[in-house]
């Protein structure tokens, strides 16, 4: 069987995934061992004594991560054909650690999000809206309502994505235009996940044309 | 001897270092050095003035300028300009004796001086030799005590500048908590002195940031860090050391500092003893951005 322009291409989308997911993993690693004094907690020391605030970081660092290949093997039709055991157990694993863990953990950093109002806003709005569209997903399945399920899944993958996609935005934005590190800060901070969300809309509203 | 001292300061760095994990091997290195630096401080003389007889008091002080490179060896690293503080300490019996302070080094020397019938005074005098950089001075002292002109010859004559010539100007050094850093900067470049290349690709522009804030004066906060370059926090942070006047081994520092800032006088290498305490916390704080800034900066990352 001759393989395909599509399946290469899907390799190849699959290996960057991988190789991003490594790359968030990197910078999980950085907070094992435990330790409030590295990394971005380096710049938060005047939150990270609060009790609230270290137990919602360290929640989400450490379970977030998981996120990430969990979420993603729930859009393989074949896996939910064959495995429907794992589609299930993964799906629990993803919304478990989103609507209870890594999702309010982030609402809380969000709350004290740096450079001010406007990503403090965007941080809220993202773990808001990530943790809605979960639990809809989340009472879609348990109605048995697949359409509704699949697309409020695709919105909080989305959001879910913006791990990856803030960071690769601020990382081409430094290189191309080297602005003030806050000032960059503060567009990621929307321009991670409103793109994505836009995108996700996109595609649920292809799947209605079909 | 000079090696002991290394070990000793080493022991002294890790019994009392407080520095929080995931410091930057510059700043191990950087403090490591000001350890150094504290044991090798020598002792002043505390009755200069007792000792030295009156009509040569005009002459005691410090003369501040240009140490410039007469020769030098242009394969090696080398700075062609420094800014040198010679501390004139006591003159008695044709004896004289003080201290050179230059590029991070403070240095005791020795000699003997004879003043001439126009009132000029000839001075010869040598550092101990225990050091690479040490070398023999002689310079003349204008008759009214304003100005030094002279040679230095280094004992090692391999060394990236064995000889520099220097003219430098009588000043006197106050600590000013309120002195500024001039505008212009806000449009220096800054690289770390490397010759024969005057810049190097890595050469980064300081912003008018840099002049945002006097953190000997004003107490700063994370909002106000936050938004700025690492290259502004760091000349901002080392203002700090340079009102002290500190002596930067440094050499990205030493080429802002001696090049730009008129009131900069090198006077010590180590003045951690006499920063307040709202330059201490303001060095903790802007340490914090900069160290943050190198690190993640420009990487996948926050």
């Amino acid at each position: 069987m001759p393989i395909s322009i599509h399946t290469i291409v899907q390799g190849l989308l699959l290996l960057l995934y991988a190789w991003f997911c490594y790359l968030m993993w990197e910078i999980t690693r950085q907070y094992i061992p435990y330790d409030t004094d590295v990394a971005f907690l380096r710049i938060k020391q005047e939150y990270i004594s609060r009790d609230y605030y270290r137990w919602a970081f360290f929640l989400h660092v450490y379970t977030s991560i998981l996120v990430l290949p969990a979420g993603f093997t729930q859009f393989s039709k074949r896996l939910r054909l064959q495995l429907p055991t794992l589609h299930r157990r993964a799906g629990y694993l993803y919304l478990v650690i989103t609507l209870f863990l890594a999702g309010p953990g982030g609402l809380i950093i969000g709350i004290h999000a740096n450079g001010g109002w406007s990503s403090q806003l965007a941080f809220c709005l993202l773990a808001g809206l990530w943790i809605w569209f979960s639990a809809k997903a989340w009472i879609a399945a348990r109605n048995k309502d697949w359409d509704k399920h699949r697309n409020f899944m695709i919105r909080s993958f989305a959001l879910a994505l913006s791990a990856i996609t803030l960071r690769v935005w601020k990382f081409g934005i430094v290189a191309v235009f080297e602005p003030r590190p806050m000032d960059v800060y503060r567009l990621v901070a929307w321009l991670g996940w409103v793109l994505n969300l836009i995108i996700a809309e996109w595609i649920i509203f292809k799947f209605h044309k079909k | 001897m000079k090696r002991l001292t290394f070990l000793f300061s080493l022991v002294l760095f890790f019994a009392c270092n407080d520095a929080p994990a995931g410091e930057t091997e510059t700043d191990a290195n950087q403090t490591l050095q000001e350890e150094t630096a504290e044991t090798e401080t020598p002792t002043e003389p505390a009755s200069a003035e007792e000792t030295t007889p009156v009509k040569f008091n005009k002459y005691l002080g410090y003369y501040v300028g240009d140490f410039e490179a007469k020769e030098f060896d242009s394969d090696q690293n080398y700075s062609y300009i420094n800014r040198i503080t010679i501390s004139i300490e006591e003159m008695m019996d044709g004896e004289i004796s003080g201290r050179s302070i230059v590029a991070g080094n403070d240095r005791p020397f020795s000699g003997t001086f004879n003043q001439r019938e126009s009132g000029l005074v000839e001075v010869a005098v040598k550092e101990p030799g225990d050091d690479k950089y040490d070398g023999a001075f002689s310079f003349t002292i204008n008759p009214d005590g304003s100005l030094v002109e002279g040679i230095w010859k280094a004992y090692n004559t391999g060394l990236a500048v064995p000889e520099r010539i220097y003219e430098l100007d009588k000043k006197t050094f106050t600590y000013n908590a309120s002195l500024e850093l001039p505008e212009h900067v806000g449009w220096a470049q800054l690289y770390n002195g490397e010759h024969p290349e005057e810049y190097v690709d890595f050469a980064e522009a300081l912003s008018e940031d840099v002049l945002a804030f006097n953190p000997s004066s004003d107490k700063l906060s994370k909002t106000d860090v936050e938004n700025m370059y690492q290259g502004d926090l760091e000349i901002l942070r080392n203002s700090i050391y340079a009102r002290h006047g500190y002596s930067f081994k440094n050499r990205k520092m030493r080429y802002i500092f001696d090049s730009y800032v008129d009131w900069y006088i090198p006077v010590s290498v180590d003045v951690r003893a006499q920063l307040t305490s709202l330059e201490k916390e303001n060095i903790e704080l802007v340490k914090r951005y900069e160290d943050h800034a190198e690190k993640y900066y420009d990487v996948f990352g926050r």
